[in-house]
């Protein structure tokens, strides 16, 4: 069966084939699933757990069917984590899986009164980059961002991506080539965001002590948080026309609050950090978050690009992955695929772009009307 | 104003034309201060009493507070009969009502467009409906 045929389920079902070879643990040990939802999936979608179960064998255990939009796989992972923390199981399983339309993503219902997604369908003519052009713009008015900055997001990302063997993209480009690609919504180009994707990822957490050393380099999570957005953030935020003029919150507030969450809970803060995961749906995503999560003051993330301090080699080293912009974005998979790199840099698989020493990851989320998610993991 | 008889918002309550300009349909709560739009979708201070919510039109005229232009066909459910890429997208602020909205900008001179610069509401001719009538949205453009 070719790629194009395969369906949600049998890409879910190599992620969760994965993880349990992976970990050495049999599919009977797992006591709960904590599914990622697939949006465009109908019921099988919708109940992407049961069907997964079915695959595996169906043994009676919760089954929980989630969806906070690009921070699915947040939640999957949380509820996960909060079950071993609680005592409830030993041992779960969280996963997600999607197989992206082709294309800008659209609305997905048609009553214009519940659903302001339809208005900005039919009145708005604006598909999701737009929103982060317009926040782009406003970036380089107030803190002198260049367009050679966005540009060299994308040139480093690349480097990145072509160095590892499971990115999607794997050209590497230069900042000519990335300046020369056409504009999607200026000031933001073609490569400079990150494609919709298809894909899979599951992720074990378990208490057991004896699943834990039989696992190869098992990684623990110090904490695995979700935030939702502030009154008074100033973002235009996906699928809402307007936005306060007054900022009373910061921006991208649902990642200010789970980033300040998962730090408080893990006691681990952004010095600490060696490898970070960012969503970098756009270049401006790239520089917006290293702000938003702490890492820099508002305004500094560009001079910490242009000067090489997100490099891997660094003090801390930003989506040694090659990120989104090598992966592209596969809606209740990405989260937890950021916890994936993230643990395999830990556990030294990062091959040609390893991060040499990483004790320290973070993975940061950001999804569509105010959801986002944090996990921090250690060795 | 040009002649508004014969059209129609695709979708209702969102732009007003009735007191001779051309307004946006926003709500006000008279407990918190907050303006939103669309006024269907409440915001709320925390710990506001969510009472005295009333309708407001916006001004007329804001300013420009940030800028984007599209140069790609927007996918449906949007549509318009004249190819209208590349198009520019704005954020337009209105100071007093501490509010930001988007919308197409129908100017043609995209280069123009500057921060900070003062933009009126208008609307955008869309298509024509099965009744002959002109379906619009709201919009924005530059102060001449």
């Amino acid at each position: 069966m070719g790629f194009s045929e395969k369906v949600f389920s049998d890409f879910a079902a190599v992620a969760v084939e994965g993880a349990l070879k992976d970990a050495n643990i049999e599919w009977k040990k797992i006591q709960a699933i904590m599914a990622g939802i697939f949006i465009y999936g109908g019921n099988a979608g919708h109940l992407s757990g049961q069907y997964l179960e079915s695959i595996f064998g169906e043994t009676g255990v919760p089954v929980v069917n989630v969806y906070n939009a690009c921070a699915t796989g947040s939640a999957a992972i949380r509820m996960a984590y909060n079950s071993v923390a609680a005592g409830e199981t030993d041992t779960a399983l969280a996963f997600g899986a999607d197989v992206s339309p082709k294309g800008f993503l659209t609305a997905k219902s048609d009553n214009a009164v519940q659903d302001r997604d339809v208005i900005r369908w039919k009145m708005g003519g604006l598909p999701n980059p737009i929103y982060w052009a317009l926040e782009c713009r406003k970036r380089m008015e107030k803190y002198g961002t260049t367009e050679e900055d966005l540009a060299l997001v994308k040139v480093l990302m690349s480097e990145y991506g072509a160095k590892n063997p499971d990115a999607r993209f794997k050209k590497p480009y230069t900042m000519e080539e990335v300046l020369n690609s056409v504009y999607v919504c200026d000031p933001l180009r073609l490569y400079e965001i990150c494609p919709v994707s298809t894909g899979a990822a599951a992720v074990i957490v378990t208490a057991d002590k004896e699943l834990i050393s039989k696992a190869d380099k098992a990684v623990k999570i110090n904490a695995t948080t979700m935030g939702s957005s502030i009154y008074g953030d100033p973002t235009i935020r996906i699928s809402a026309l307007s936005c306060p003029a007054v900022a009373e919150a910061p921006m991208l507030s649902e990642s200010y609050s789970a980033s300040r969450q998962a730090y408080e809970k893990s006691g681990i803060g952004p010095d600490d950090i060696d490898v970070l995961e960012l969503p970098d749906n756009s270049s401006w995503h790239y520089l917006v978050y290293l702000e938003t999560c702490g890492f820099c003051k508002e305004g500094e993330a560009d001079k910490m690009l242009r000067d090489g301090m997100t490099k891997i080699g660094a003090k801390l080293a930003v989506n040694p992955s090659g990120g989104f912009s090598s992966h592209g974005e596969a809606l209740s998979a990405q989260a937890l695929w950021q916890v994936i790199e993230c643990a395999n840099q830990l556990r030294g698989r990062g091959g040609a772009r390893q991060v040499e020493g990483a004790k320290v990851a973070m993975a940061q989320t950001y999804g569509l009307m105010g959801n986002s998610g944090t996990t921090i993991l250690t060795l | 104003m040009e002649n508004m008889a014969n059209k129609v918002a695709r979708i209702p309550n969102l732009v007003d034309w009735s007191t001779g300009e051309v307004r946006l349909m926003s709500a006000k709560c008279n407990s918190c201060g907050t303006h939103f739009f669309p006024k269907e979708h409440y915001q709320h201070r925390p710990g506001c009493s969510r009472e005295g919510v009333e309708d407001v039109l916006l001004p007329q005229k804001g300013k420009l507070a940030s800028y984007t232009i599209q140069y790609y066909p927007c996918p449906a459910p949007f549509k318009t009969e004249k190819k209208i890429t590349p198009y520019g997208i704005g954020l337009i602020e209105f100071e007093e009502e501490k509010i930001q909205v988007t919308g197409i900008i129908t100017e043609t001179d995209l280069k123009s467009l500057k921060l900070g610069m003062e933009m009126e509401t208008t609307i955008l001719e869309m298509f024509t409906n099965e009744e002959k009538q002109q379906v619009v949205t709201w919009a924005f453009r530059a102060v001449k």
